[in-house]
């Protein structure tokens, strides 16, 4: 028995780690974040990248379905306005996730989801943002969908 | 302690189980065969089916190997996702096979044997359906926006009479001008209404789309017993609805689930409710412009208010009468060629099928809407949605303006007041 209450202590004593997802562009994202690894900045253990080509390669859907399957919030990383390999992608995931913020309020979900611009040679910005998003999802505490 | 805790547990999702499988009987008969064995191969549900018009699909054999036991075999082949489900073929068989009906059961057979995730090949990268799901999760708490409602309109939160606006604000993301829908309608129930009409901030989807398209059936039923408590909450007698898809799913579908679901609440579409308030002398047509142009229009019947429908429903020939009436203040309503129960599907149900060979259907629909007027009347928000779309694709259909049917009337509606008929008699 006491084993079993000691271990019911360390539940509820257990700090709440947001799973966070990060979709980060091939070209630009994905390379900071390579970098904030090299260099060694410290940054919250709690995100899982998942590369795409580009940002605009990312649908809303994806969004919508990381939550439903127990992600407490997502962060979508690209090159900055103008330095998208392919041009425009990441001009058009601007417009489309501005759109979509709308819909997600709709959801109170609009203070989970980010979208941000992240070059290759800013690792210590990459990490800056996570430990800020992975705070901010903290506070909000976890949504629990699953 | 934990023991009997665990047991507790146990013993309510057991519960769970056994509950939702009550509910699953109702909507889901695994048995095919005995659904068909009636069919006796007349071949007519593939004559008349729209999706075989533009692709190979034969419904008469697909029924037919069903009943030679290759059951198995036409599940594992997912062909069933190709139907449309537009019940043209239920109109014309003599022996009233449903046969969409049959291929929404087989979809829950083929979900349930997980051959290929779907998801990914619906209209929107599945978006709208996601977005259902979600909706009946404890902890989304759904907040709809109300800057769409017109400034002179009452609404309540509590009350009898509810405008149950549908998923449009979620369409809105990408369909700007869904709200337009929701407006017009309001104004319209406003200015009849003496009481505040009820808008609820938390409402959720009616469920049709994952009922028929995707065959989830645990989320279905789950919104449908979510959105009754919502409604016996704000103590809602009569539902109005703008949407062709709500109207057969409030009407027919929850009605399968809650035998109770009629007594307890009175639902109507927006052109019944008109027509009514018409017979009973409240309202009048007017037309606001004063020029003596006769503008051509016509009406697109949606499937799920032409086909989808007992028999003894009149919605069909209710807004002919209206449209018929509409002569005398400038509006001439013409029939297209297929019209009625033959009408022809808009291509695309429930976010489903939406490709090049369904695109050759929307494209026919509106060579016939060309060919008789400039004005294209539907009552279902998608048909609009998925005609404008392909509208948008080529520039001849640009003469043509393609308005829901609230749309169209807000403007020509004339309310009388109440004790003005009074005067008058
Ligand atoms: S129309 Fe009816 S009876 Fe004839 S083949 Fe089709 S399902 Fe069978
Ligand atoms: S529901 Fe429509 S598409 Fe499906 S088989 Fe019948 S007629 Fe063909
Ligand atoms: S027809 Fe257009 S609006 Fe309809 S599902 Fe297809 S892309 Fe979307
Ligand atoms: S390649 Fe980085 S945003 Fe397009």
């Amino acid at each position: 028995m006491s084993v079993l209450i000691s271990k019911e202590k360390k539940v509820k004593n257990k700090e709440f780690h947001p799973n966070i997802l990060c979709f980060c562009c091939n070209w630009c994202s994905y390379a900071g974040a390579d970098l904030a690894g090299v260099s060694r900045f410290q940054y919250p253990s709690t995100i899982r990248i998942v590369r795409v080509m580009c940002s605009g390669r990312v649908d809303p859907s994806f969004i919508l379905e990381a939550f439903k399957d127990g992600i407490d919030g997502v962060i979508v990383t690209g090159c900055h306005i103008g330095d998208c390999h392919y041009l425009k992608g990441n001009e058009f995931a601007r417009d489309r996730f501005e759109r979509f913020q709308k819909t997600l309020k709709l959801f109170n979900l609009d203070k989970r989801f980010r979208l941000e611009w992240v070059s290759a040679s800013e690792g210590k910005r990459f990490a800056e943002i996570i430990t800020e998003f992975t705070n901010q999802i903290k506070e909000l505490g976890p949504l629990r969908l699953i | 302690m934990n023991f009997i805790v665990e047991i507790e547990r146990s013993k309510k999702a057991k519960l769970e189980a056994d509950e939702f499988n009550s509910y699953l009987r109702k909507i889901y008969e695994p048995d095919l065969t005995s659904l068909l064995k009636k069919c006796y191969q007349c071949a007519r549900c593939s004559g008349v089916c729209q999706i075989s018009k533009v692709q190979k699909f034969t419904p008469s054999r697909i029924i037919q190997m069903i009943l030679e036991g290759f059951e198995d075999e036409i599940i594992d082949s997912q062909v069933l996702w190709d139907c449309l489900m537009c019940n043209s073929c239920l109109q014309h068989c003599p022996k009233d096979i449903n046969f969409a009906d049959i291929v929404r059961i087989a979809r829950y057979k083929m979900r349930l044997k997980d051959i290929q995730n779907l998801d990914r090949s619906i209209a929107h990268k599945g978006i709208y359906p996601l977005m259902s799901e979600l909706m009946i999760q404890k902890n989304i708490k759904i907040e709809r926006p109300l800057d769409w409602i017109p400034k002179d309109c009452k609404i309540s939160e509590q009350g009898n009479i509810l405008y149950y606006v549908g998923c449009l604000p979620f369409f809105n993301y990408e369909f700007q001008d869904s709200n337009s829908i929701a407006e017009s309608t309001l104004k319209i129930i406003c200015q009849l209404e003496k009481d505040p009409v009820v808008i609820l901030k938390d409402e959720i989807c009616c469920g049709h789309d994952l009922y028929w398209g995707q065959a989830k059936f645990e989320v279905f039923i789950e919104l449908a017993k979510k959105n009754i408590s919502i409604f016996e909450k704000a103590g809602i007698t009569s539902i109005i609805t703008a949407c062709a898809e709500c109207y057969r799913t409030f009407k027919i579908d929850y009605l399968n689930l809650f035998e109770d679901f009629n007594k307890k609440f009175e639902v109507k579409h927006i052109i019944e409710y008109i027509f009514d308030k018409w017979k009973q002398g409240k309202v009048q047509f007017k037309n606001p412009n004063e020029s003596n142009d006769v503008i051509p229009f016509t009406y697109h019947d949606p499937c799920r208010l032409s086909r989808f429908l007992p028999k003894d429903n009149k919605i069909i020939e209710e807004v002919r009468e209206i449209f018929k009436h509409l002569k005398t203040i400038g509006y001439d309503f013409k029939e297209m060629e297929h019209n009625k129960e033959n009408s022809y599907c808009c291509g695309v149900n429930s976010w489903m099928n939406c490709n090049e060979k369904s695109k050759a259907l929307r494209y026919k629909r509106l060579l016939e809407a060309k060919a008789v007027g400039t004005k294209m009347i539907t009552s279902c928000p998608k048909c609009r949605m998925h005609l404008k779309c392909l509208k948008k694709d080529y520039e001849d259909f640009s003469s043509i303006e393609i308005l829901d049917f609230s749309e169209f009337l807000v403007d020509l509606i004339k309310i009388i007041e109440p004790n003005q008929t009074v005067e008058e008699k």
